[in-house]
């Protein structure tokens, strides 16, 4: 004869309330987490492409917007020659027209003609990390062989990317965090509902010498099981969702992110759907206990 | 029979135990009294005399407001939650309305306290089969409780108050719901439980039964407790202390 529930979780809102639940918060908490990773992998890739690298400008136009003429030219000669001889830097060389281009794309399109634009000579210098040169020595040095010249370690335009970049990752934590609330403070609500409803049969099979340990074990044991295929199911929808994700993003904009996740990342994001069964658990596990407290 | 019980000479010892229901008044008070290994009593009094709660503080469902209890010796307000819960096992009852779970077949019902007890189903199939031949209900195994007549019900909630073989076992007007063949049926049931070793405590309106079966009364009048020995020669170490206790008042 098969052996039957003593608990008539059947009636239980859990049943059905719980795997929905579940299933939305991790496909949520599966594609928040993508993206913290994939902006957190990028910040690391810029720090250190920016960290590697410096730009120096020549103008082609002066303060009062006429063309420099040969000027520009004396000017990319004598930079190149001081950063050719400064320790720590490796290698120095002006970005040609095509370069240009390529760089400006973003902004400007494929089409357009960068030569009829007022953009500066661009020198791409770059930097031995394990011997960096000393940044304001260099600065000092190029201001006084080349007034014109402008030296550009990026790090403003790093701060600020850091600093949103950071921001947006914290944001995510906090939307984790709420996300795991909701879970822990909804598995708490169907709980009671359904210890509410079976108070009878639990005050029964207490009375019958059912301990703590026992009660509690079948109701955590059966929340882990409906909260794990719910969240295996928010997972499984969140993985196509992320992979389309990736696609667009490398085809829109493969020079600010890096819309890739390695092996270790994705058994990260596998974890989600563990640890929202475990956290189902774990809260009907301690909501339990409490409401066993009432009976002797 | 556990350790305990081999030790003290009481199944259940009362001392001064009063209670009351959440700031009402004590619908017991004062009650002494032990019941010895292996004894049999009726509990009477008229409805409301207490005989409900009397019997749920020996089944440690409620707790005294007065008083000590002290169940297979030990004292069961210094217990452990998991100690209690021990003791409830070797504690059978049979409620007045019941209480079987309508999602169970009557097979399961009286399969209950040996699965809360860990038993291997092997031996829990052979031991609710021969149980439920015992109670007469062996060709209702399958069926569920709201299929089952009164009579049936009650017989299946005594099955499952005895299928642990408790070594006490409280019953709140069992014979409440059936003729009274049936209810010297039941009679005889327990007393073959009795005479196997356990204490046996019945709760009963039943005069009939009480005259048939002459076993000493614990009998609640005005909330306190009085013990009115067997009518008759009664030779049993129960009687002799409750002999014993009435001269000593």
């Amino acid at each position: 004869m098969a052996k039957k529930s003593e608990f008539l979780f059947s009636k239980s809102s859990t049943r059905f309330f719980l795997p929905w639940m579940c299933a939305l918060m991790v496909f949520i908490a599966t594609l928040i987490s993508a993206g913290g990773i994939v902006i957190s992998n990028s910040l690391a890739n810029w720090q250190r492409g920016v960290s590697a690298s410096l730009t120096v400008q020549i103008p082609t136009y002066d303060k009062q917007g006429l063309p420099r003429g040969d000027a520009v030219t004396q000017d990319v000669e004598q930079t190149l020659t001081l950063l050719r001889t400064t320790p720590g830097i490796i290698g120095a060389s002006p970005l040609n027209n095509a370069e240009m281009a390529e760089l400006m794309s973003p902004w400007l399109g494929t089409d357009a003609s960068i030569t009829e634009l007022p953009l500066p000579k661009l020198i791409d210098v770059t930097v031995d990390t394990s011997n960096k040169p000393d940044l304001e020595q260099l600065k000092a040095n190029l201001n006084a062989a080349v007034p014109e010249a402008i030296l550009d370690s990026h790090r403003i335009w790093l701060d600020d990317l850091i600093n949103l970049s950071g921001g947006l990752l914290d944001l995510i934590a906090f939307v984790l965090l709420m996300l795991l609330a909701t879970v822990a403070i909804t598995v708490i609500y169907t709980t009671k509902s359904s210890l509410s409803i079976q108070r009878s049969i639990i005050s029964l099979v207490h009375m019958m010498g059912a301990k703590d340990l026992y009660i509690t074990l079948k109701y955590s044991v059966y929340s882990f099981k409906y909260a794990f295929w719910g969240s295996v199911t928010g997972f499984t929808l969140a993985i196509p969702v992320m992979l389309g994700l990736v696609v667009f993003l490398k085809s829109v904009s493969t020079f600010m992110l890096q819309a890739s996740l390695s092996h270790t990342e994705w058994l990260a994001l596998l974890s989600i759907p563990f640890g929202m069964a475990a956290l189902a658990f774990c809260t009907t596990f301690y909501t339990v206990q409490r409401y066993l407290k009432k009976f002797l | 029979m556990t350790e305990q019980s081999k030790l003290s000479p009481f199944i259940a010892e009362f001392n001064g135990v009063s209670m009351r229901y959440s700031g009402g008044p004590e619908v017991l008070k004062d009650i002494h009294f032990a019941l010895t290994p292996g004894s049999f009593h009726f509990m009477t009094g008229e409805s409301g005399a207490g005989k409900t709660s009397l019997l749920s503080l020996l089944y440690l469902h409620h707790e005294p407001t007065r008083g000590r209890i002290r169940l297979f010796g030990q004292a069961v307000d210094t217990l452990s939650r998991s100690a209690k819960a021990q003791i409830r096992r070797q504690i059978g009852v049979v409620f007045q309305d019941f209480r079987l779970l309508e999602h169970l077949n009557a097979f399961d019902n009286v399969a209950l306290p040996l699965r809360l007890c860990g038993e291997k189903e092997s031996d829990i199939r052979k031991n609710v089969s021969e149980m439920l031949t015992w109670v007469g209900l062996e060709k209702q195994m399958k069926a569920y409780p709201n299929a089952l007549s009164g009579g049936e019900q009650q017989r299946i909630a005594i099955a499952r108050a005895v299928i642990h073989k408790p070594a006490l076992l409280l019953a709140d007007e069992p014979t409440g719901n059936v003729d009274d063949a049936m209810a010297k049926r039941l009679l005889y049931l327990f007393l073959e439980l009795n005479k196997l070793g356990t204490t046996v405590v019945v709760a009963t309106h039943n005069e009939g039964l009480i005259k048939s079966f002459n076993f000493p009364q614990l009998h609640l009048a005005n909330n306190h407790l009085k013990i009115i020995p067997p009518a008759e020669k009664y030779s049993d170490m129960t009687a002799k202390l409750f002999k014993k206790e009435a001269k000593n008042g």
